[in-house]
């Protein structure tokens, strides 16, 4: 299949997830499991790889910094960069990795074993039912994801940058507090929002067009994290360029 | 919908995947309250004839009418309303790994019938479970049950609304000879209980003698014999006959008899 008509797919599969939701409340109960499962499952891993990105951050920012005199600059960096850029593309992709793929893989099984048609049969819209609560789970919870990543990245950068490189805490904090502003987090969250979507209608499509058998339920999982990423890094810049171009 | 017009109406339907053609000008008319069983080899169209009537596929040209209603045509509220008359057994039962067996059940009720309390729609459950013979298996995790046992299950599900339609996609399909004779048997209770129209996809032969009033062969896209079991089974019609002879013994046609089974030894 062509990269174009995928794309096409895509946008049909949103429509009709669309015209599925008009007049239909979410299935009662599930949006919150599903929140409760996204977040759960992403939270640890989510959690590790902020650390160690923060760790980096200032490592690298302080070896940057350093010849030209600027050490204090390093809780600068870790906030523009972080905050801005890693922290909600962090957010997206162990999201990506972990729910997506999950999302991905459950819906090619539905597929494969004639699931998705049974619930068409029974007269139940397999969009609403399956599309629905996870696009509104993780719409619930990739914000907050986002948020956390943010803090620890910026508390991991914080420890190495006293702890290890020996600077002062409060100019770091100092540094950090003066370039970004709360429009930044603003717009973090609206990335994070962006990604959700993105993260949940790839997984989701990729599942209901996965081919049937073992092989075609790991393409679409692969595919889904595959091109999730690819999406969410792209659509990080564009509305990069947007805020701060 | 016209009192007088079939449950399903199948009118000049023409199906191809690409090059293939899969139906090929089929018309056909599936009597209400009798039990209709499709045949034909793998591969010949019968699956995708089913697919056509639950409206997940469409035709390329013709008409498939359940109800009254052209499935191709009619708008996705409108077939959302015949799937509701309507109750289908899976290949492999569809059950929902997360579900017990007596939620997977229970599942078309919690969608379509709100008006019914908790317990009421316990005890239509327990009542399905026991017309398939499996009470006291609601609790039981879907992934422990057993072919036959997922057959049965798929089976109360699909006529746990009381349908006025029950179809049947391959019931014996992955069962050994055994289990595959118990679902034939309940299929047969069923239809004297229920006293609805079943439509049987189906390439057991045995089977389909035992359960059928009507019976159709396709072949290659086309139908090639319809009518009552005893008339398709004296069916001069060369591939009818090879098809039924691997597991019948045939009467003549034109004679008054009926098929039987080989006696074996």
């Amino acid at each position: 299949m062509s990269a174009l008509a995928w794309l096409g797919g895509l946008a049909w599969f949103a429509w009709d997830w669309f015209r599925a939701n008009l007049r239909s409340r979410p299935p009662p109960g599930r949006t919150l499991e599903e929140a409760y499962r996204i977040g759960v499952q992403s939270l640890p891993v989510l959690l590790v790889i902020s650390i160690f990105v923060g760790t980096n951050l200032a490592l690298q920012g302080y070896k940057a910094f350093t010849p030209l005199g600027g050490q204090r600059l390093v809780g600068m960096f870790v906030a523009m960069a972080g905050v801005r850029e890693l922290a909600p593309l962090i957010a997206a992709a162990m999201v990506a990795a972990k729910a997506g793929t999950e999302m991905a893989s459950q819906i090619a099984v539905m597929r494969t074993r004639e699931q998705i048609d049974a619930l068409e049969v029974m007269a139940v819209n397999p969009y609403w039912f399956l599309v629905t609560p996870r696009l509104y789970g993780i719409l619930l919870v990739m914000p907050a994801l986002s948020l956390i990543s943010v803090g620890v990245t910026v508390l991991a950068s914080l420890l190495v940058s006293v702890f290890q490189l020996g600077l002062n805490a409060a100019t770091f904090l100092e540094f950090a507090r003066s370039s970004i502003t709360m429009n930044d987090i603003f717009a973090g969250s609206v990335k994070a929002v962006i990604f959700a979507v993105i993260i949940c209608f790839v997984s989701c499509y990729c599942g209901f067009v996965s081919e049937k058998g073992p092989e075609g339920v790991g393409r679409a999982t692969n595919r889904a994290v595959v091109v999730s990423c690819i999406t969410c890094v792209m659509f990080n810049t564009l509305v990069s360029q947007v805020l701060y171009g | 919908m016209d009192e007088l017009e079939p449950p399903i109406r199948l009118v000049d339907v023409h199906k191809s995947f690409g090059s293939l053609t899969v139906l090929d000008g089929v018309s056909l008319d599936i009597p209400r309250g009798r039990t209709t069983a499709i045949i034909g080899p793998s591969g010949t169209g019968k699956s995708v004839m089913l697919k056509h009537i639950v409206g997940l596929i469409r035709p390329d040209r013709g008409e498939v009418r359940v109800f009254g209603t052209d499935m191709a045509s009619a708008p996705e509220s409108k077939v959302y309303e015949v799937r509701k008359r309507l109750g289908m057994l899976f290949q492999d039962g569809a059950l929902f790994d997360s579900l017990s067996a007596g939620e997977n059940i229970e599942f078309p009720l919690q969608r379509h019938h709100p008006e019914l309390s908790a317990s009421e729609r316990r005890d239509r459950v327990e009542e399905a479970l026991q017309m398939v013979e499996l009470p006291g298996l609601y609790d039981r995790p879907t992934p422990a049950l057993s072919g036959g046992q997922r057959k049965r299950v798929g089976l109360a599900r699909a006529i746990i609304t009381r349908p006025e339609l029950v179809l049947f996609d391959e019931p014996n399909s992955g069962l050994d000879p055994i289990t595959s004779d118990a679902i034939d048997a309940l299929i047969g209770h069923l239809k004297e209980t229920l006293g609805v129209t079943f439509l049987v996809i189906t390439h057991d032969i045995v089977g389909t003698v035992n359960v059928a009033d009507h019976i159709a062969m396709l072949y290659q896209g086309k139908l090639v014999a319809w009518g009552t079991r005893d008339e398709v089974t004296r069916s001069d019609h060369p591939i009818v006959r090879r098809f039924l002879g691997r597991n019948l013994i045939l009467p003549d046609p034109g004679s008054a008899g009926s098929a039987v089974l080989p006696r074996i030894g």
